[in-house]
């Protein structure tokens, strides 16, 4: 098994473990289903700006090695890591999110003012992918960079903020609520 | 010009003893999306302007309305 195969595995076994310790915690407070959505919309609103930090602060591992490609074996498994918590990151922007939660729940906790709010964080996320992989065209004309580096700065770029901007999005929804 | 969609909600759920939480249930949003469209912050589509309204017992014209 390489360093990529332990870093995915290792990265699916984090996100299972997350949602195991949050699903536990939720299950101690009896709630009908409107509270639920109210107490999940909340946490979102929490949770959205701290995960773009460290979905951010993870990248200081691969940028730091950044020099024309060649990375040392150890961050193998940090860069597969990576790119399971990319794409799961990603999938909860385009879906509903809450996979584990009853269909009701889910269905109201996406309801109008989320999906608007869901839909202009990825409009944002969208305008920093396509400014940073102009940053990196730029930069390529003064510096060798690889494909996998270019393709790294883009996702980490237009994911971190489209889950900042619907942060604050719902943070500013929430207020006074 | 600038135009906002002004609504008188808050005045008329107050009217009926509702607070954001009951009118939210009722239409079936969170009470994140009823305070968002009493706070002018967000526009709702005409299909909950609708739901709205008519759970509040008021014509949608009433309810709402184009402010310049």
């Amino acid at each position: 098994m390489n360093d990529f195969t332990i870093g995915l595995l290792a990265g699916l076994a984090g996100v299972l473990v997350i949602a195991a310790i949050l699903k536990l915690r939720a299950r101690n407070k009896p709630m009908s289903i409107a509270e639920k959505a109210e107490y999940l919309s909340k946490r979102r609103a929490r949770m959205l700006p701290a995960l773009a930090v460290i979905f951010l602060s993870q990248q200081a591992t691969f940028f730091s090695q950044m020099s024309g490609g060649t990375h040392v074996s150890a961050e193998g498994a940090k860069i597969s890591a990576w790119l399971v918590l990319s794409v799961v990151l990603l999938l909860g922007l385009a879906t509903k999110g809450f996979w584990l939660e009853p269909k009701e729940v889910r269905e109201l906790v996406d309801d109008e003012n989320t999906r608007a709010n869901r839909t202009e964080a990825m409009q944002w996320g969208f305008l920093f992918a396509m400014g940073s992989a102009i940053a990196v065209y730029v930069l390529t004309m003064i510096e060798v960079v690889t494909g996998r580096e270019a393709v790294h700065i883009v996702i980490s770029f237009g994911i971190a903020a489209a889950l900042l901007r619907w942060g604050v999005l719902e943070k500013r929804a929430l207020r006074d609520a | 010009m600038r135009e906002r969609l002004a609504n008188q909600l808050k005045e008329r759920r107050t009217e009926l003893g509702l607070t954001q939480a009951e009118l939210a249930e009722r239409v079936g949003v969170t009470r994140k999306t009823v305070n968002t469209v009493e706070n002018g912050v967000f526009t709702p589509s005409a299909l909950l302007a609708i739901k709205l309204a008519q759970t509040l017992s008021v014509p949608v014209e009433i309810l709402f309305w184009i402010e310049r």
